[in-house]
């Protein structure tokens, strides 16, 4: 008679029947059975054998089950012996999940950074620190519990195998990816962060602040990055605020000193509202500048009894005194910005907020102060001289604007060369790609197409066509297929490859469906700031309490791919950089899973979009697995990486010309996002017009959002900034080697740039 | 300490910082890249102008 089993754990705990027979009943039911008929009788059976065969040790858990699995065979119960076998294989999941949760914080507790990968998943996280290694764990946590419980177990194993990837998988519960932040409407009247009230701002630099914190607010609702779609547009207004301010008190200042009096500033104010009155303007920087100038000056006359001539003098003064200090104020507030970007914490302070801003087609003079502005203090570099990481700076380049020579922002535009030839950023977005185009209403902005973060873009609306603007929508989740394993498995064999590549496309966008479903029930009080703040287009007609299920449907479901020439080779034996043949056929997959996008958007009435995947995660993580399963294969599994998305591999030989040429049309199709790059050798500030052709080039080819790397490296010692090889073209000393201090010295004598080196940095 | 040693004090086991874009995004340093992304970087060729670009 036993009285004792064994745990899994190796404990030994006392035996209890009643588990067997409650654990035969579930499966029972589960097989359609009517409850309790013959459980008893199998229970029973059971205990007999357990009796008969531990007489003298206690038996394993895993030794009962499979008793319980024979004897409900034996006794004709087939069905409900698989019900067993099913629920003992998912415990076993859950399990494992358990086990293999419990080694990776291991090793996010005790592994050095440097010697772990999963703790380098995410190169903005220091896994290092404890903030970061919190964040990690929560990570680790997270997934495992989604993938038990929340993946169907077709999802699951293909997530798990590597069929596919879910992106941010950890906030699969959660919340959605990103939002273009329409700052002008957020500030209008004040918002709350969720922490406090902050008013409605009166000046650049409260602008450019509350900016700041209106993409961390943001980022703390959302996994993904935060992007500012109109940040020339929306900076233009406190710039305006600034002037105004600045008008006032030079003016005030000036009869001051002239009429050698205190306190004029009542008179002056009143002088002011009736030329606003009378002129229907306000002291801007250009509009309406002559008549408010003429009225304000007449008003003086009237006041002080002073000659018009003293009068008009006064009011130039004024003015060019208000707009050097609005220029001044403008680049301070933009040099804070900045600062503030690239320091500021989110997410349990393990992260910077992810930023990105759009900005260049603001022609009105306060927007190109602060476009210029943003630029030069990006230029300029962080505190010792260091280059931004945050934000993204994506520069909207449209003909009529800015593209061509007698542009309003045509000096704009060059600007913007010069400062990404040095800082690699602006990236630009090409408003005048016919796919770009289709959607510009000129005089609306919000039309005006902008990117997050790497290169998420949300334009289109089947959900709702009155609203295809950028403004207060983003991507919702997106979820990356495994183009090159499907193009292994086909053997060669086209056909084969599309089916598998349809079956793939319906599992993605299921998925997609059913991360929705949980997104689309929570509340609004999920997203304080989001939706609470009416930031997500429509939510300011929901009540704290209501489901955001309707206005999340303006954001996107987008499908992704990776490795195009991975695939296009293991197919038919090249890729696509190599031939026009290729290029074809490459053309012919992403444009047939672009087509069932399209169709899903309309069959379902929601924004189903096609993603050139940006792939940091996961370009090691499917070719790792692949090549477990399929060995080397050249040119398909032969490197550790696949291939950014349609990219032509970064190790192939071609032209800047060629490639964007070849790229371009990829643009076309992938209506969730894209870029291209194009490497560039050697210290490009040194050759901005060189930069600039290729930024033309994109331009002209079609492409729609294209950025320009080429090496920016610095020395943390002696300040230098530019290509460095081995030996710092400054101060001579190699990587990790010291340098005198009278060298130093020496050397700021000459730079008086170089920062006062304060160790590790 | 030798006399040679007592003048390089400034800037020992400092690395050049080497700032290059991942993903879309600027990384400081490629400390932090994961390793398949560090093998597309080292294999990264850059792109001639030679040809029909304006």
């Amino acid at each position: 008679m036993i009285t004792q089993v064994i745990k899994r754990d190796g404990r030994i705990v006392d035996f209890d029947g009643g588990k067997i027979l409650a654990a035969i009943e579930k499966s029972m039911e589960a097989a359609g059975h009517p409850a309790p008929q013959g459980a008893a009788a199998v229970a029973e059976a059971v205990t007999r054998r357990l009796n008969e065969t531990y007489q003298d040790t206690p038996p394993k858990i895993e030794e009962i089950q499979d008793i319980v699995e024979q004897e409900l065979m034996r006794m004709g119960f087939d069905e409900v012996a698989k019900q067993y076998i099913l629920y003992r294989a998912n415990r076993t999941r859950i399990r494992e999940a358990n086990t293999s949760l419990m080694k990776t914080i291991d090793e996010i507790t005790k592994v050095d950074a440097r010697q772990s990968d999963v703790k380098r998943d995410n190169a903005n996280i220091d896994g290092n620190t404890a903030m970061g290694s919190m964040l990690q764990i929560g990570t680790a946590g997270a997934k495992a519990y989604n993938e038990a419980y929340l993946l169907t177990p077709e999802q699951a194993k293909a997530y798990r195998e590597g069929d596919i990837h879910i992106h941010d998988f950890d906030f699969y519960s959660l919340t959605t990816t990103c939002t273009q932040i329409d700052i002008i409407n957020l500030f209008d009247g004040g918002f709350s962060t969720g922490h406090g009230f902050l008013r409605e701002p009166q000046s650049i630099q409260s602008y450019a602040a509350l900016a700041a914190i209106a993409i961390q607010s943001n980022q703390n609702d959302q996994h993904g990055g935060q992007s500012i779609p109109n940040f020339d547009y929306g900076m233009a207004l406190g710039v305006a605020k600034t002037f105004r301010k600045a008008y006032a008190n030079k003016l005030t200042e000036g009869v001051e000193d002239f009429l050698d009096t205190e306190d004029e500033k009542q008179s002056i104010d009143k002088i002011l509202a009736e030329a606003r009155e009378k002129t229907g303007f306000t002291a801007r920087l250009e509009k309406g500048a002559k008549e408010f100038d003429a009225a304000v000056a007449e008003g003086l006359c009237e006041q002080y009894k002073i000659p018009q001539e003293k009068a008009e003098r006064l009011v130039s003064v004024a003015r060019r005194r208000a707009v050097k200090k609005a220029d001044r104020d403008t680049y301070q507030a933009m040099e804070g910005f900045v600062h503030n970007l690239n320091t500021m914490h989110s997410r349990a302070g393990a992260q910077t907020p992810f930023s990105s801003i759009n900005y260049g087609t603001d022609t009105s003079p306060e927007g190109r102060m602060a476009i210029k502005n943003i630029l030069l203090a990006t230029d300029a570099g962080l505190g010792h001289g260091e280059t931004c990481i945050f934000p993204i700076h994506v520069f909207k380049v449209k003909e009529g604007v800015n593209y061509n020579e007698g542009d309003p922002n045509y000096d704009l535009f060059k600007l913007s060369c010069k400062v990404s030839a040095k800082r690699l950023f602006p990236n630009y977005i090409f408003l005048d790609a016919p796919f770009n185009l289709q959607y510009y209403k000129p005089g609306h902005p919000e039309t005006e197409v902008a990117t997050m973060g790497c290169r998420t873009r949300v334009m289109g609306n089947v959900y709702d066509p009155n609203r295809e603007i950028s403004y207060g929508r983003g991507n919702l989740s997106f979820t990356s297929i495994n183009l090159p394993r499907l193009a292994i498995e086909s053997n060669h064999d086209e056909k084969a490859f599309y089916q598998k590549l349809d079956k793939m496309l319906d599992l993605v966008a299921n998925q997609l469906l059913d991360r929705f479903e949980i997104q689309a029930s929570k509340r609004v009080y999920n997203f304080p700031f989001l939706m609470g703040q009416g930031v997500w287009l429509d939510s300011d007609k929901l009540g704290p309490n209501d489901e955001v299920r309707e206005v999340l449907k303006h954001g996107t479901l987008s499908i992704g791919f990776i490795g195009l020439a991975e695939t296009l080779t293991a197919l038919y034996g090249h890729h696509h950089g190599e031939s026009e043949e290729m290029q074809k056929k490459g053309l012919e997959i992403v444009g047939y899973m672009r087509d069932y996008c399209d169709r899903k958007s309309k069959e379902m009435k929601m924004n189903f979009t096609l993603l050139a995947t940006p792939a940091e995660g996961l370009s090691g993580r499917f070719i790792r697995m692949d090549k477990k399963r399929y060995g080397i294969i050249p040119g398909v599994t032969d490197r550790d990486y696949y291939t950014n998305s349609f990219h032509v591999p970064v190790w192939y030989n071609i032209s800047a010309f060629d490639k964007i040429r070849k790229e371009a049309p990829y643009h076309a199709l992938t209506n969730a996002g894209h870029i291209s790059y194009v490497e560039l050798d050697g210290d490009t500030s040194n050759n901005v017009d060189a930069f600039e052709s290729v930024v033309r080039c994109m331009h002209d080819a079609g492409i729609g959002y294209g950025s320009i790397n080429h090496p920016v490296d610095r020395d943390p010692v002696c300040g230098y900034v530019g290509v460095i090889g081995d030996v710092c073209p400054r101060c001579g000393r190699r990587d990790g080697e010291a340098i005198s201090p009278e060298k130093l010295a020496q050397l700021r004598k000459q730079y008086p740039d170089i920062p006062t080196f304060r160790g590790i940095e | 300490m030798s006399a040679m040693q007592k003048q390089s004090t400034v800037g020992k086991d400092v690395s050049f910082e080497r700032i290059r874009r991942i993903t879309g995004y600027l990384v400081g340093t490629m400390d932090k890249w994961n390793d398949a992304k560090k093998a597309e970087e080292h294999d990264r060729v850059k792109h001639g102008l030679s040809c029909g670009c304006r």
